[in-house]
This record gives structure tokens, C-alpha cells and sequence, in this order.
């Protein structure tokens, strides 16, 4: 049923669009809202209500109120009174057993009044204490409201839009478009209802979520997600309009004004047959409403009495100031409140305003200005807190079901400030977030507690203005990950690839087992890409470092490496690496995989109280790395570059520039895992073909578990793994990295204080326990496990742990917990392969 | 149940400040009036003010994310969280106030192989301890949560997790209003509005507070103000090794039930659960900013958006209702510090960084403890502030070390 053409009517009634409601065929015209569509044939009750199941009709027509949300296309929550109506769309009811006109859980409207008062779940369901899963069952599948989408899959067509503008106008109201025509500069005003025609750029249908610090204003258009930075913001969101309360207050016909008008004008529906306006706003339908054929039987600008009576959730009838009247609309004005959200959220301070009976922004945020009706621009008389009336429930929040009678009796139970109200009742807490309840409520506190608005105040405003798709919010999900040069080999070698922190790695290639059987029997190689790199350079480099680290480096000669641990001011262990002296003022230092950032930030920082004259350069990035190990490394080595690599000539702890299949590489002779080596690093863009040159010349690729496997038999340490922020160098067993004879250095205030309450020791044992596996020493925790894997060259399981100080001697027998039950271990302290050190020296 | 037909008040009005208390607890928050509560309950004392500068729960207790569980990394602390959990088990009858404490299960996520060793390594501690807990592989996390997204379509595809079946969800305001209630029946007084603005010593004792409603002196006093601690134990004199941060966190609109059990992903730096009112309640990390101001960051909405949809797609045009902000009071261990402080009358409830919910009902306990019998609880002595003194840290920071 429509109406004759309305002059600023928005359909087109050229265009049909079908759709689907309860599985039914309906039809609309383009430029409908779902709602008004589904108005138009002839649907009345939209929604049942969140606890009582009250039916709901349109209310507000602006996606405000809670009344008409369903689920369209298997998206819950919806509210269709704003969604444009789209062919073939499939919309159904939700939170109702039957249908929205016959829903089962009416009943609780019935009969669970005086059974559910405000907080009943607080006082029931306590014992016996088993029961409660059982109850909670209930409770939980009769709240929520739609269902989720199960076939929804998180990565919908959405676009996020970087912008920058002078100035941004927040609504396209008349205040907001004299604003934008005022503006100077690149002007974006931002509008919720359709486009037109401007001087100034205008993005609509649009809603600006909320104001950040930085002038940062989310917008959100359909799909698209604009984050726009703005020098000057201008608010213009005009004002809300209020419900009043009395008894009936819900019931399906009851409908605030601009829900009236814009029925009327923009989708030619006739709002109801016989109509009371009550409220100046409403009074002002008058003529509108009579021109669409709506008999006006009562008009009221300011009762003294009020209730509306229903027939099956439908408005009958209303007792106006004593005066029993039938009717099936009833347009209600509580007149206007600021739309001050957006505000509040930015960190303005509201103040109620008696006269008009309004909260007010003042004290913007700087850069943030309001116009119009949002900064209070309104003239009316404040419309009484709650009418008096008799008959049905009286809603304060018809999000969440709270009534008047709720609200009443928290105050009596002594929750009787706003935000404790919030809480106890959930009062503003619904999906309109008080767009229509936060005055109301803060009016009824003040009425039944005998003080003004402004010492009861407003709940904090939070964003998002209006609730926001988690989609949208996310974007396309694009998550770095740092990826070595040498990565697409690794993948062409079949290689699993795992996460270690921001970084992609090859964990092996098909038998972590043969390759480290490779390494110590013939030749591996390995991408160590990953490990920080860090040139210091300059004057007082070698000061610099002897002051960072606990070990000394101005007496290590050029050309030669020595190993280092970092630490921080409380002595505790941060990282560790090498350190080569490339010349006298030139080191290349080395970090962990994952601390890099972490160090060079660490060492800029500290230099920059210390003030030496160095440069320290992040070139991890910039060059690639790869360790060539194995008994056969020397040899294999020995045809792809000119350099001697004897012995004398190229020593253990030696750092040369040499060439490698022509790549300039630094190569370090180190032994992280325990057989001959050559760690080559080299520019990034030469990797590929280095890696090829040596993979040629037999070296097997392997992958981080090997690496594990190598180093635990060396005992080497992994930082992070086999330490935690608590450990220092003395409990580790690495005290030896301590030149306490320096003046000073990063934690050498702490080295005298420092105690060893455990320590870092190896461990043979005949079962493999976990990493993390607990020692149990007289009932108590005595220790733990950090790591451990299965030896082939040693034989057996091996691993790290800590110990009670007087079990860290060689040969003590610790007991581990595995899989529930203790099992010996042995304390070795040397470590498990080569303790000698023979074969990195060889 | 028959208080839902008569109408009793939760506590009385305010009253007047009187000059004298035995004990005055700064902080009407969970900590505070569950010390309150305990002081009274388990040791009769029951001249006790709660000075509250707000409303009741109106900071970290009324803003967190409502996770209770003890599969915490240290024996210290994991010890300490179970006897917690224990007293929230009991306390919804105990206080005649339903908490709808539900142990639905709480699943810590790995998506890396160094994050499930620690999750193995907290599983041992834990089960030595007598708390349930253990890895899962992703068949059972499957079973757990049929939801979640184990295919390897996610950035970061999840591995294993740890799984804690006591772990659960409260109502955190009826921890408030419960311990609130408790503590006024037994003649405590609760005294909104009513902010400390200075705190007076003499010879390493606390003598006084001022307030904006006048001057009172107590024989013992207690602060427990999260993430104003700095601030008020300054007014005394007392420095924390201390810094606050905010952490945020927001709610959906409601809908019907989906999620049961609680997902954590520290890698993502995301928790989800959903509350009985059908809501995602869904937290973050803490900002790595010190401050006061209480305005949450779009980035974060946007971050945490984005990795619930990592482990949840279904939830693509779920729609975020409120987003909010709670301020963190972090010490640089990780762990809480508990108890007496230089002062020799005035003692402490600080440092809980973003888990200091989770401690309530057993911090009320122990701190009721200390003061009744002056000697510290054997269960909070590795927290006290001394330790950074004698530099015995007990480090959970370290159940977040991350990989080689």
C-alpha cells in the first residue's frame, strides 16, 4: 500500500525489486529501505525485544533504534529501516521461536515480569553450584539476537582509503553545509543520507565512526573504510530525537516523528489510519499526516498523563490525560538532544543545560569545532521525565528491556549513580549505545533522586558512533613477514617453512636427522640471513663496545672475532652474537635472528648519553648470510675462491674478506654447530648465486632443526630459549664473558649483587623429556628443561636445564618429570660433541 | 531467590567520615573491597573504610575482560592464581550473589614452535601443582572450538595450544557489588566520591589521609589502586618500580551463541570470549605508552579486528557496539607486588599489569591476613616490593619470550 506520488518521494516506482522475507516473495520499489518495503507489504511487526520478547515495530527509521533488526543474506543485526532494499535479498526474523507476529517467547512478556526483575540473575541460580552450566545453557541461548554468518570468510571485499583533508564537516544538515561553504582548503564533508550536489567534495552515504587524537576521523561508506586526517574538524551531526516515557511506551505504532515524516515523504507510506500526536514536533505532522490521509483524532503538546494500550503487541488505544482514545499511531516527541557523541568521545566535557533541558559539548579538543544543533542550537521546553499513566511495562532503554520500574529499584538497591545504574540494569548498554536512552535514563535518575541532571550526569561515550562491521574495521588483511634472499630456494627444495618471529624460515628439508648426519659426517650449508647484522664504526667503536658488553673488544685484534652476551643495567641477559674487528675502527657485529632491532636500538640509545663518535648501521637487510659446515667445509670451499684457507692462514675466530664463486664475502670462521666452518655474509643480491655455488659443490641444505640438533650437542645457549629475563652470565655458566677489570660497562653495577639460585648445565638422560619438562627435587619444582633433542653422534637424549646450584656439578643425577612419572638425568657440564673444541679448530 | 521479590538494599548510604579507622583501604575497586570483605569475614575486623574516588568498580575492575585462570609460568605465581580460582569457585555461594562464574575452558594459542614450548613448559609446572592443564594438538582444539579457523589459510596457521579447562569467564561488576555487599553487611563502610589527596607520614608511619571530605587516621592502611598506584603511594612517599599503560578492549552487538570456550593468541596479542548476553568481548596488549588518558587508538581497533577474523572469518559483519579503555599499573617483572611496604602501617595491592582481576578474592585474603597478624603469608612473599631491593624478581615476562 502506497501513498500517491509524494513530491520528494525517493522511489522509483518504474523499478520493481523482488525479494525474499520469511522465505516469502515480496516486492519493493529502488530506493526502498528493506524496511519501508517490507512496510509497504503490509509488515507491522519487525522484531521481538531482546528479554521480554515484546513485538517491536519501526520506531525511528534513522538505524538508531533496535526495533527493526533482522538478518538479511545471513548477516545478523541488521537494521533494515536504513539498508537499501537490493533484488533477490533474503531476509528473515531472528531471536524469536516462530516468527516475529508468533513468537513462543512471548510468553515471557506474560508471565516473567515479577519473576525477572532488573538483576534477578545476580540473586538466583546460586546453588547447588553444579546447576549453574545448566541455567547458564538457558540464559545464553535465549540472549543474542541474530545468529552468525558460518559461512562469512573474513576477507569480504573491503577497501581501506587513506585521505588527508584541511577540513573535514561531519554532517550535511544545514549547519554542516554553511560550514563546508565557509571552509577554506580542501573541504570533505561527510554525510549519512544520499549525495548531492556541492562546491565542496561530499562522500555519502557515509558515517564518521569517531574522533582520534591526530585528527583522525574513520569513515565508513559501504565497503570502503576512509581514514581521513583532518587539520580542522567540524561537527555537525545535528540532534537526536527522544522517545518519551509512559506505559506502552514500545508497543508497535508508536513512532517518533521523523520516523513519520520520513515514511510519509520519502517511501509514500501511509504511517497509520488514526493517529494522536503528542510533543511540539509531533503537533508539527499535523498537515503532513492529514494530507496522507491520516485521521488526526487527538493532539497533545504537553500531557499530564499518558499510556498506550495494545492489542497483540499493536497499538489500540491511549489514555491521554484521562481520555480513553483509539488509534493505531502515535507519533511522541521528547524533543531534541545534541548529537554530542563524537564529541564526548574526543574528550569534550558535557554540561546539562536545564532551560532547554539538553546536554551540551563544551571544552573541545582543539582542532574540533560544532555547529548547528549539535552544539545545542536548539530552542524547546524540556518534556517531563516520565509520564504518569497505568498499564503496561514503561521502557527507559528498549535495547535492553529496562524499564522505568528497573531503574527504581536500583536506586533502591543503592546503585544510584549513572554509571553503576549502567551497570546493574545495562541501561544504555544496547545496540544504540543511549542514542535513545541516555537522556531519558539520566532524566529518570534525576526525577526519582530528587537532584538535577547535571549532578547525575551522562555514561561515557565510547566510539564507534554507530556499530561497525569487524570486516571493515580490518581491511584486507596484509601481514608482513620478512623473507631471506635466499627463500624461493629454500621453497624449491621442498623445505617446511616456519614462523620465528617476523621471520620465514626453512625449519628442514624433508630429514633434519640426514642433514645433521650431512654436517658432521661431509658438508652442509645453512641461511642464517636472519641473525642481525650491525656495522660500528668510527673513533670510539671499540670504546663503545666495551662499554655495551660485559666481554672486552678494544684489545681484539683486526681480522679475529670473539663472542659476546649483552646485557642489561640489572645484569640480566638480553642477547648475544659476535663481535669481528674488521679494522681499527671497524667492527661487524652480529645479533640474534629476533634481536636485531632490539640491540641496535639498545647501543644508539645508550650512545646517545655517551656520545661516541660512531655509526651504528642496521645492514641485516642488506646482506645475507650462510654458514658452510662440515668436515669437508675447507675443501669444498677451497676451488670457488683464491684466498688460502690453511690453517695458519685462516684461523679459527679469523674474519676475512675473501671472494667466493666471485661474491665478496666476509667470512667468519665459527663453529655455532660444532664441526668446521664458514659463516659467508655476503650483499643480499649475490646470495642466490653463492648459495647455488656451494649447494654445487656438495653441500646439503640444512634447516633450522638441524641447527638445533648441532648446537644443543655444543651446549651452545639460545638466547630467549635457554635463557629468560631473569638469567644473568654467572647462573648461565658464562661468567668468563665478564672483564670485570673494565672501569665500566652496561650492568657491572649489578655483576657484584647477582646470585646464582640456579644453573644453566647439561644433561644426558635415557628418555627424551620435553622443552619445558619440570625438575622435581624433594616433591618441590627444582629446575627446568629449555632444551632437548635426541643425539645420533651422541647417543641418546640430550638436553639443557636449570638446576639447583648444588646439582650443577658433573655427574650429579637430577630427576625430570615426563609424561607424569621422574626419570633420571646426569649433569654434564662440558659439552656433549668435541668438547675439546678439535674439530672448529681443525 | 526471594530477593528477587523484596527490594534490599546492596550496601548502606554514605555515611559520615569518621576521624578514626582501624584499617582504611584506598581503592573501592575488586582488591580493595575484597580485603575489605576478608578483613571481616576471616578476622572480625570490621572498623574499615573503603575510600573510593569514583563509583565502586569504576576502574581496571569494571573495564577488563572478565578471564579467570591460573596456568600461569612460575611456580610463584601459577600456586597463587590457583588458590585464587579455588575462592572464586566458592564465592558466588559464599557471598549469595551470582557471579555466573563459568569454567567453559581457556585455550592459550601456539602458532609457533617456541610459543608451544613455553605453553609445554607452563603445562608442567602447572600439573605438578594440581591445576589442569596441558598442550593440545589442533584435533582437539577442533573439538574444543569447532569455530576456529585451524586450516593453514591464516597468517599464522595455529600449531597447538595450551588448554585450561578451570579457566573461565565472570561477571566482573558482581565481583565488585558481591564483595561490596558482603563487606557492608559485616559494618564496613563504603565511601564513594571520596578521593585521597594526601597522605601523611611521620617516622616511617602513615599517620592520615586527606580527602575531599576530611582528614582520617587509621591504625593500618592499605592502598589497592591499580593503575594509580604511582600516584598514591607517592602522596606517601613510596616509590613503585611502576609504569601505567592503557589497554583496550571492546564488545560486539549480541548474538546468539557461538564461542564457549575462551581463545587467546598471544602472537596476535588477541583474547576472545563471548559473554552469556551473546556479546564477543575481545582485548588486546597493553599500548607500550605510559599514560593516564583514558582515549583509545583506531589502529587498535583496526589490529585486533583484524586477527579475531584471522581465527574467527565467520565473524566478518559482526558489528563492534563499544570500544573502551582501562589504565594497567606494570611492574617490570610481570608479577604483582604484594604487601608491606617501607611504611611499617601502610600496605600495598599494585603492579597487577593486565591480571589483576584474576587475583581478587586471594589478594583480599592474604592482605587481610597481613594486617590481622602483621606477619606476610608465605603464598605472597615472593611479590613483595622488597624484591627489587634484594633483586628476586619472579618473572612471568618470560612466558611470553618469544623465538630464536
Amino acid at each position: 500500500m502506497r501513498l500517491r506520488s509524494q513530491p520528494a518521494e525517493r522511489i522509483d516506482r518504474n523499478h520493481p525489486i523482488t525479494f525474499t522475507y520469511a522465505g516469502e516473495e515480496h516486492t519493493g520499489f529502488a530506493g526502498d529501505t528493506i524496511g519501508s518495503a517490507l512496510y509497504a507489504a503490509g509488515r507491522r511487526v519487525f522484531s521481538r525485544s531482546f528479554k521480554y520478547h515484546r513485538p517491536r515495530g519501526l520506531l525511528c527509521c534513522s538505524g538508531h533504534c533496535p526495533n527493526c533488526m533482522m538478518t538479511v543474506d545471513g548477516v545478523p543485526n541488521v537494521r533494515v529501516c536504513v539498508e537499501p532494499l537490493r533484488p533477490d535479498v533474503d531476509v528473515r526474523d531472528q531471536n524469536v521461536r516462530g516468527s516475529a507476529d508468533r513468537d513462543l517467547l512471548g510468553v515471557v512478556d506474560k508471565i516473567g515480569g515479577p519473576f525477572t526483575p532488573v538483576g534477578f540473575y545476580y540473586r538466583t541460580m546460586i546453588r547447588p553450584r553444579r546447576a549453574w552450566p545448566l541455567y547458564e545453557k538457558v540464559l545464553r541461548n535465549l540472549a543474542g539476537l541474530g545468529r552468525v554468518d558460518e559461512k562469512a570468510n573474513g576477507h569480504g571485499p573491503y577497501v581501506t582509503v587513506h585521505r588527508r583533508v584541511d577540513v573535514l564537516v561531519i554532517g550535511g544538515g544545514p549547519a554542516g553545509r554553511a560550514a563546508a561553504e565557509a571552509a577554506e582548503g580542501k573541504v570533505l564533508l561527510v554525510d549519512d543520507r544520499a549525495a548531492y550536489d556541492a562546491s565542496y567534495e561530499v562522500l555519502s552515504p557515509a558515517t564518521a565512526l569517531a574522533i582520534y587524537e591526530g585528527g583522525l576521523v574513520p569513515v565508513a561508506a559501504g565497503n570502503t573504510l576512509h581514514r581521513i586526517r583532518a587539520g580542522r574538524i567540524v561537527v555537525a551531526t545535528g540532534a537526536l530525537e527522544q522517545p518519551l516515557l509512559f506505559p506502552g511506551n514500545d508497543l508497535v505504532g508508536v513512532m517518533l516523528p521523523d520516523a513519520v515524516r520520513r515514511m510519509v515523504d520519502e517511501w509514500a507510506l501511509q504511517p497509520g489510519e488514526r493517529a494522536v500526536l503528542v510533543g511540539e514536533a509531533a503537533v508539527d505532522l499535523k498537515l503532513q499526516l492529514a494530507r496522507a490521509g491520516v485521521e488526526i483524532v487527538a493532539v497533545s503538546l504537553r500531557p499530564e498523563s499518558l499510556s498506550a494500550h495494545g492489542r497483540r503487541g499493536r497499538l489500540a488505544s491511549i489514555d491521554l490525560d484521562g481520555e480513553r482514545i483509539d488509534c493505531d499511531l502515535l507519533v511522541v516527541s521528547g524533543g531534541l538532544q545534541p548529537a554530542y557523541s563524537l564529541l564526548a568521545q574526543a574528550g569534550a566535557r558535557i554540561d546539562y543545560e536545564p532551560r532547554r533541558g539538553i546536554f551540551v559539548p563544551t571544552e573541545l579538543p582543539a582542532g574540533v569545532e560544532v555547529v548547528g544543533a549539535a552544539a545545542g542550537d536548539i530552542e524547546q521546553v524540556p518534556a517531563p521525565a516520565v509520564l504518569d499513566g497505568r498499564g503496561d511495562k514503561c521502557f527507559v532503554c528498549i535495547c535492553e528491556d529496562v524499564t522505568t520500574k528497573d531503574v527504581k529499584r536500583a536506586l533502591r538497591e543503592g546503585f544510584d549513580s549513572i554509571e553503576l545504574a549502567k551497570r546493574y540494569t545495562t541501561v544504555t548498554m544496547g545496540p544504540c549505545q543511549g542514542k535513545l536512552c541516555q537522556l531519558a535514563s539520566t532524566r529518570l535518575l534525576a526525577h526519582e533522586t530528587d537532584t538535577d541532571e547535571s549532578a547525575i550526569g551522562t555514561t561515557t561515550a565510547r566510539p564507534p558512533w554507530r556499530p561497525i562491521e569487524l570486516g571493515l574495521l580490518a581491511g584486507p588483511h596484509h601481514e608482513p613477514a620478512k623473507l631471506t634472499p635466499l627463500h624461493q630456494r629454500h621453497e624449491a627444495l621442498g623445505a617446511e617453512v616456519i614462523w620465528t618471529g617476523a621471520w620465514r624460515r626453512a625449519f628442514h628439508y624433508g630429514d633434519p636427522a640426514a642433514e645433521v648426519r650431512a654436517v658432521h659426517e661431509s658438508l652442509g650449508v645453512i641461511d642464517v640471513s636472519t641473525l642481525g647484522k650491525v656495522i660500528v664504526e668510527g673513533p670510539g667503536a671499540a670504546e663503545l663496545l666495551d662499554r655495551l658488553y660485559p666481554n672486552r673488544f678494544s684489545d681484539l685484534k683486526t681480522g679475529r672475532i670473539r663472542y659476546g652476551v649483552l646485557t642489561s643495567d640489572g645484569g640480566r641477559i638480553m642477547d648475544d652474537g659476535t663481535v669481528a674487528r674488521l679494522d681499527d675502527e671497524l667492527f661487524y657485529v652480529t645479533t640474534t635472528s629476533t634481536g636485531s632491532e632490539g640491540v641496535v636500538e639498545w647501543f644508539e640509545w645508550w650512545n646517545a648519553i655517551w656520545g661516541y663518535d660512531v655509526e651504528i648501521v642496521n645492514v641485516t637487510g642488506a646482506l645475507a648470510a650462510m654458514n658452510l659446515a662440515g668436515p669437508l667445509a675447507r675443501e669444498a670451499l677451497a676451488p670457488l675462491t683464491d684466498a688460502p684457507l690453511d690453517n695458519e692462514s685462516f684461523r679459527y675466530l679469523d674474519a676475512k674478506e675473501i671472494a667466493v664463486a666471485g661474491v665478496p664475502c666476509l667470512a667468519l670462521r665459527i663453529g655455532f654447530v660444532g664441526e668446521l666452518g664458514y659463516e659467508l655474509h655476503c650483499p643480499a643480491t649475490d646470495a642466490g648465486s653463492l648459495w647455488d655455488a656451494l649447494v654445487t659443490a656438495g653441500a646439503t641444505p640444512f634447516g633450522l632443526e638441524a641447527q638445533r640438533v648441532l648446537r644443543l650437542e655444543k651446549g651452545h645457549v639460545i638466547v630467549g630459549q635457554d635463557t629468560d629475563s631473569e638469567s644473568n652470565l654467572l647462573s648461565a655458566r658464562m661468567g668468563w664473558t665478564i672483564k670485570d677489570d673494565k672501569p665500566d660497562y652496561v650492568g657491572k653495577p649489578a655483576v657484584p649483587h647477582l646470585e646464582v639460585r640456579e644453573k644453566l648445565v647439561g644433561f644426558t638422560s635415557d628418555v627424551l623429556p620435553p622443552e619445558g619438562a619440570q625438575i622435581v627435587r624433594d616433591g618441590r619444582i627444582a629446575g627446568r628443561v629449555t632444551s632437548s633433542r635426541l643425539s645420533e653422534r651422541v647417543g641418546g637424549a640430550i638436553g639443557l636445564a636449570w638446576v639447583d646450584p648444588d646439582c650443577a656439578e658433573e655427574g650429579s643425577v637430577i630427576s625430570i618429570r615426563v609424561d607424569g612419572t621422574l626419570r633420571p638425568a646426569t649433569v654434564t657440564l662440558a659439552p656433549f660433541y668435541d668438547p675439546e673444541g678439535a674439530l672448529l679448530r681443525s | 531467590m526471594k530477593d528477587i521479590f523484596r527490594v534490599r538494599r546492596m550496601w548502606r548510604p554514605r555515611a559520615e567520615l569518621k576521624d578514626r579507622y582501624d584499617v582504611v583501604i584506598i581503592g573501592g575497586g575488586s582488591h580493595g573491597l575484597a580485603t575489605a570483605y576478608y578483613l571481616a569475614k576471616n578476622h572480625g575486623i570490621t572498623n574499615v573504610a573503603v575510600l573510593e574516588q569514583s563509583y565502586i568498580g569504576s576502574g581496571a575492575s569494571g573495564r577488563n575482560t572478565t578471564i579467570i585462570r591460573s596456568n600461569y609460568r612460575t611456580p610463584e605465581g601459577a600456586e597463587f592464581y590457583k588458590r585464587s580460582v579455588e575462592l572464586y569457585e566458592r564465592l558466588s555461594g559464599e557471598l549469595d550473589f551470582n557471579l555466573m562464574f563459568s569454567q567453559h575452558g581457556h585455550l592459550t594459542l601456539a602458532h609457533t614452535d617456541s610459543s608451544l614450548r613455553v605453553m609445554q613448559e607452563r603445562a608442567e609446572v602447572n600439573q605438578i601443582l594440581g591445576i589442569d592443564s596441558r598442550v593440545v594438538h589442533p584435533e582437539e582444539i577442533g573439538r574444543l572450538c569447532p569455530q576456529i579457523d585451524l586450516s593453514d589459510k591464516p597468517t599464522w596457521p595455529i600449531m597447538g595450544a595450551l588448554y585450561h579447562a578451570p579457566g573461565g569467564i565472570i561477571r566482573h561488576d558482581a565481583v565488585v557489588w558481591g564483595f561490596a555487599r558482603g563487606a557492608d553487611r559485616a559494618g564496613i563502610e563504603l565511601h564513594q566520591n571520596t578521593a585521597v589527596t594526601a597522605i601523611e607520614t611521620d617516622a616511617g608511619h602513615v599517620t592520615a589521609v586527606q580527602t575531599n571530605r576530611g582528614r582520617v587516621e587509621a591504625d593500618v592502611f592499605i592502598s589497592a589502586t591499580a593503575g594509580w598506584s604511582t600516584l598514591t603511594t607517592g602522596m606517601a612517599g613510596v616509590r613503585l618500580p611502576i609504569t601505567t599503560h592503557i589497554l583496550q578492549a571492546f564488545v560486539t552487538e549480541p548474538v546468539k551463541p557461538f564461542l564457549d570456550v575462551i581463545i587467546v593468541s598471544a602472537q596476535m596479542h588477541v583474547y576472545v570470549s563471548q559473554t552469556d548476553r551473546g556479546e564477543f568481548l575481545i582485548g588486546a596488549e597493553i599500548e607500550p605508552y605510559t599514560t593516564y588518558k583514558s582515549i583509545g587508538t583506531f589502529s587498535f581497533l583496526e589490529i585486533c579486528s583484524r586477527h579475531v577474523l584471522e581465527l574467527f572469518p565467520q565473524l566478518e559483519r559482526l558489528k563492534v557496539l563499544r570500544t573502551w579503555t582501562g589504565l594497567c599499573d606494570l611492574s617490570p617483572d610481570y608479577s604483582p607486588i604484594l604487601g608491606r611496604t617501607e611504611l611499617d602501617n601502610f600496605h600495598l595491592s599494585a603492579g597487577w599489569g593486565t591480571y589483576g582481576f584474576k587475583a581478587a578474592p586471594i589478594v583480599g585474603t592474604t592482605l587481610a591476613e597481613l594486617v590481622s597478624t602483621g606477619k606476610t603469608p608465605a603464598l605472597i612473599a615472593p611479590f613483595a616490593l622488597e624484591r627489587f631491593h634484594t633483586d628476586t624478581l619472579v618473572s612471568e615476562l618470560a612466558a611470553a619470550a618469544v623465538s630464536h
